[in-house]
C-alpha cells in the first residue's frame, strides 16, 4: 500500500486537472463518520449510504484527490477561490505506525494542489508535518506556497481562552495555564501568547530536552514555569488548560486539575477522551474561526468538511490560507517548528479580520457554552 | 459453453499431490485466464475496425499477448497440480465482452480503448499485482510480470486517449462515464465482497472469494487496488479527481 500511495504524488504531478485556483485546503477526516459523511455525499442523494464495514474497506484505497471547489468570501468585497482536497487518511491510522504511507498521501495531496495551480496551500491536522522537513520531496512548485495555517490557529485558541474566561468571570492574570503538546507548533505558540498574561504556566510535552528550551525562553521574560512529561507530575492544579497535542484519537485523560477549570481542546483529532472526569470543567473546542464573508462549496459539503453547530465556521489552519488569498499575500505565513510569535498572530488576525474572518462562537460536545447562541438545525450533539 | 482453449477442466486425478491451496489457486487463475481470454477475443474484434493497418498489426499482437498470458497462468495451474478452467461466456464476462463488442458495432476504436485499456485493464494489472506479492514461487513472478506487461499496454493506449481528449475533454469525459457506468457497474459486481446474484459460473465449486484469506488476499484489497488504479488511470487522463470519485463511490458495492 504505501509504494503504492507514493506513485500518486508522481502521477498526480503529471496529469491532475488544471483548476484556476487562489488556494487549496489540505485535509483528512477525524472519524469514520465524518469519512462516511464525505462518501455519502460523492455517492449523491439517489444512492444509499454504504454500510461502515464497506466504509472501512474502500477508503484506505481512495487516492489524495480534490472533492470539492470551495469559495471564500470576504466583507471587505473580494472572493478567492480554492480546492478541499482529501488526502484520505483513514482515521484510524493517524498513529505513528503509519506515518510513512501517511506522508506519502499528504505528498500526494500537496503534488494535486500545485497541480491544480493553487496559489496558497493551507496544510489541515496531521498534513502539516508536510513542512516540517518535507517539502524538498514535493514536484516542482511553479510558485505554490504552504503554510501550516498554525499561527492563525493559536490565534483563535487565545481568544477563546479570553472569551471563556470573560464569560465564566476568571481572572486570566491570575490562572495557572497548562499545555499538553506544548512544544508542538500550536502548544509552543500559545505558550508565548499567553505566558505573559497568567501567573504561571505548566508545560507538558513528551520530550524533555524542547520543554527545558522553551521553559528557559519563557523564563528569560519573566514567567514562572514548570514542565513535566507526565500530567500528574505538576505540583499545582491549572485552572486553565489548552489541549494541543498530536493525538491519532480522543485518548487524553487531563486528570489533576482544578475544578470547574476553563479547557480548550484544540487537538485535531480531539484530544480529551470522551471518559475522561473532569467535574465542572469548562470544555470548549479551541482554534475555530467563521468566516462571516460567506464559504461556499460545490459540490455541496456544508456541514460535512466543517462539522461545527454554526455555519461557516472552519479550522483556523484552514482559514489562513483562505485569508492570505482574499489579502492577495501568497506567502508562506506559517512555517511550522514553533517560531510563532505574539507579533505574527497579531498580524494574521487583523489580515483575517479585515476579510470578517473571526473566533467562531464557542461550543462543545455538547453544543454551544454561549447563552443566546443557536445552533445549525440538523446539528447534533456528541 | 466450450472454453475457448480446451485445458481439460477435470480436477486432478487421484494421487495428484495438492497443496492445501491449490484449489483457491485454481478458481484465482481461471479468473485471470478467463480475463486474458476475453482480452484476446477483443484486441482480435478491435484488429478489423482499425483503419491503419500498423493499428491493426498492433492489436493482433496484443491479442497474441493475452493469450500467452492465459497460457502461462494454464502452466502455473499445472505446477501446483490443477487444471485451470476458463469460461469467458460466464456471466459477468459475457457482459464484459458485449460491452465491448457494441462499441465494436460502432467502429467505435477510442470507446474499445477505453473499456479494455482504462477499464479492463486496471482490473487486471492491480489484481495480478497484488496476487504476484502473495502467489508461492513462479506464480508470483507470473502475476507479476504480466501485471507489469499489461501496465505497458496501458501506456500505449494513453498516449492515444490523451490526444482524443485533448480536442474536445468534455465530450471525451461524458464518453467514459457512459461506458463507466456500462462496464465498471459489472467490474464491480464481480469485485463485491460477496457474489449476491449467484455463482459467477468461473470457480469450480462455490464462490473463491470467502477463502481468499488463506492466500493472503481478501476480495476487498482486489477491490480496492483495482478502483484506485482506475482512478489514478483516469487521473493521467486528465479527468478531474473529484468527478471520478464521485462515479467511482456510486458503484454498487
Amino acid at each position: 500500500m504505501g509504494e503504492s500511495v507514493a506513485g500518486v504524488a508522481a502521477n498526480v504531478a503529471q496529469q491532475a486537472p488544471a483548476i484556476d485556483v487562489d488556494f487549496a485546503l489540505i485535509g483528512h477526516q477525524e472519524c469514520w463518520r465524518a469519512a462516511a459523511d464525505v462518501l455519502a455525499v460523492l455517492r449523491g442523494p439517489e444512492h444509499p449510504p454504504l454500510p461502515d464495514d464497506e466504509i472501512r474497506d474502500i477508503f484506505p484505497w481512495i487516492p489524495p484527490r480534490a472533492i470539492c471547489h470551495v469559495e471564500a468570501g470576504s466583507i471587505a468585497g473580494g472572493k478567492a477561490r480554492g480546492v478541499y482536497i482529501d488526502s484520505f487518511i483513514p482515521p484510524d491510522r493517524l498513529d505513528a505506525n503509519y506515518m510513512r504511507d501517511n506522508l506519502a498521501r499528504v505528498r500526494g495531496a500537496a503534488a494535486y494542489a500545485i497541480k491544480a495551480g493553487a496559489k496558497i496551500v493551507s496544510l489541515g491536522g496531521f498534513s502539516s508535518i508536510l513542512i516540517e522537513g518535507n517539502l524538498d520531496q514535493l514536484p516542482e512548485r511553479h510558485g505554490t506556497v504552504f503554510t501550516t495555517g498554525n499561527t492563525l490557529t493559536v490565534g483563535f485558541i487565545v481568544q477563546g481562552i479570553k472569551k471563556m474566561c470573560a464569560l465564566e468571570g476568571r481572572n486570566l492574570r491570575r490562572s495557572t495555564l497548562l499545555i499538553v503538546g506544548a512544544t508542538g507548533d500550536v502548544g509552543s505558540g500559545c505558550a508565548r501568547c499567553l505566558a505573559p498574561v497568567v501567573k504561571r504556566v505548566l508545560l507538558n510535552a513528551r520530550n524533555m530536552e524542547r520543554l527545558r528550551t522553551l521553559a528557559a525562553e519563557l523564563e528569560a521574560d519573566g514567567v514562572q514555569v514548570e514542565i513535566a512529561t507526565g500530567l500528574q507530575q505538576f505540583s499545582a492544579e491549572a485552572d486553565v488548560a489548552i489541549c494541543a497535542a498530536s493525538l491519532a484519537s480522543p485518548s487524553l485523560l487531563l486528570g489533576r486539575i482544578a475544578p470547574g477549570a476553563i479547557v480548550c481542546d484544540a487537538g485535531y483529532p480531539k484530544n480529551l477522551s470522551p471518559s475522561g472526569q473532569m467535574a465542572g470543567a469548562k470544555i470548549f473546542f479551541g482554534g475555530l474561526g467563521q468566516i462571516t464573508g460567506g464559504l461556499r462549496f460545490k459540490p455541496d459539503f456544508q456541514g460535512i468538511l466543517n462539522r461545527h453547530p454554526f455555519p461557516d465556521v472552519v479550522h483556523g489552519c484552514l482559514l489562513e490560507g483562505m485569508a492570505l488569498a482574499l489579502e492577495r499575500r501568497f506567502e508562506p505565513f506559517s512555517q511550522g517548528r514553533g517560531f510563532i510569535t505574539p507579533e505574527r498572530v497579531e498580524e494574521i488576525e487583523t489580515i483575517a479580520a479585515r476579510h470578517g474572518i473571526f473566533l467562531a462562537p464557542l461550543y462543545n460536545a455538547d453544543g454551544p457554552v454561549e447563552d443566546g447562541v443557536e445552533c445549525l438545525a440538523g446539528w447534533s450533539a456528541g | 459453453m466450450e472454453p475457448v482453449i480446451d485445458l481439460n477442466c477435470s480436477l486432478p486425478s487421484e494421487g495428484t499431490f495438492l497443496t492445501p491451496f491449490a484449489l483457491i489457486w485454481q478458481d484465482i487463475l481461471a479468473q485471470a485466464m478467463t480475463g486474458e481470454l476475453v482480452a484476446a477475443l477483443n484486441y482480435t474484434a478491435l484488429s478489423t475496425i482499425c483503419d491503419d493497418p500498423a493499428e491493426a498489426a498492433d492489436a493482433l499482437e496484443h491479442a497474441a499477448g493475452e493469450q500467452g498470458h492465459a497460457a502461462a497462468f494454464a502452466a502455473e495451474g499445472r505446477k501446483i497440480g490443477v487444471d485451470v478452467p476458463n469460461n469467458v461466456n460466464a456471466k459477468h464476462w459475457k457482459r464484459l465482452r458485449e460491452a465491448f463488442m457494441r462499441r465494436i458495432a460502432e467502429r467505435d476504436f477510442i470507446g474499445c480503448l477505453i473499456v479494455q485499456e482504462i477499464m479492463l485493464e486496471s482490473f487486471a494489472v492491480a489484481s495480478y499485482a497484488r496476487a504476484g506479492k502473495v502467489a508461492p514461487g513462479s506464480m508470483g513472478r507470473t502475476f507479476a510480470s504480466i501485471a507489469a506487461e499489461e501496465e505497458e499496454h496501458i501506456e500505449h493506449a494513453m498516449a492515444i486517449l490523451r490526444t482524443e481528449r485533448a480536442l474536445d475533454a468534455q465530450r471525451f469525459d461524458d464518453k467514459v462515464h457512459g461506458l463507466h457506468l456500462e462496464v465498471m457497474t459489472t467490474l464491480a459486481e464481480m469485485l463485491a465482497r460477496e457474489c449476491t446474484h449467484g455463482h459467477c459460473e468461473v470457480c469450480h465449486d462455490s464462490c473463491v472469494k470467502p477463502s481468499l484469506s488463506e492466500v493472503s488476499l481478501t476480495a476487498a484489497e482486489l477491490r480496492g487496488a483495482s478502483l484506485r488504479q482506475y482512478l489514478k488511470t483516469l487521473d493521467m487522463l486528465g479527468l478531474p479527481g473529484e468527478v471520478t470519485l464521485a462515479w467511482v463511490s456510486q458503484l454498487p458495492v
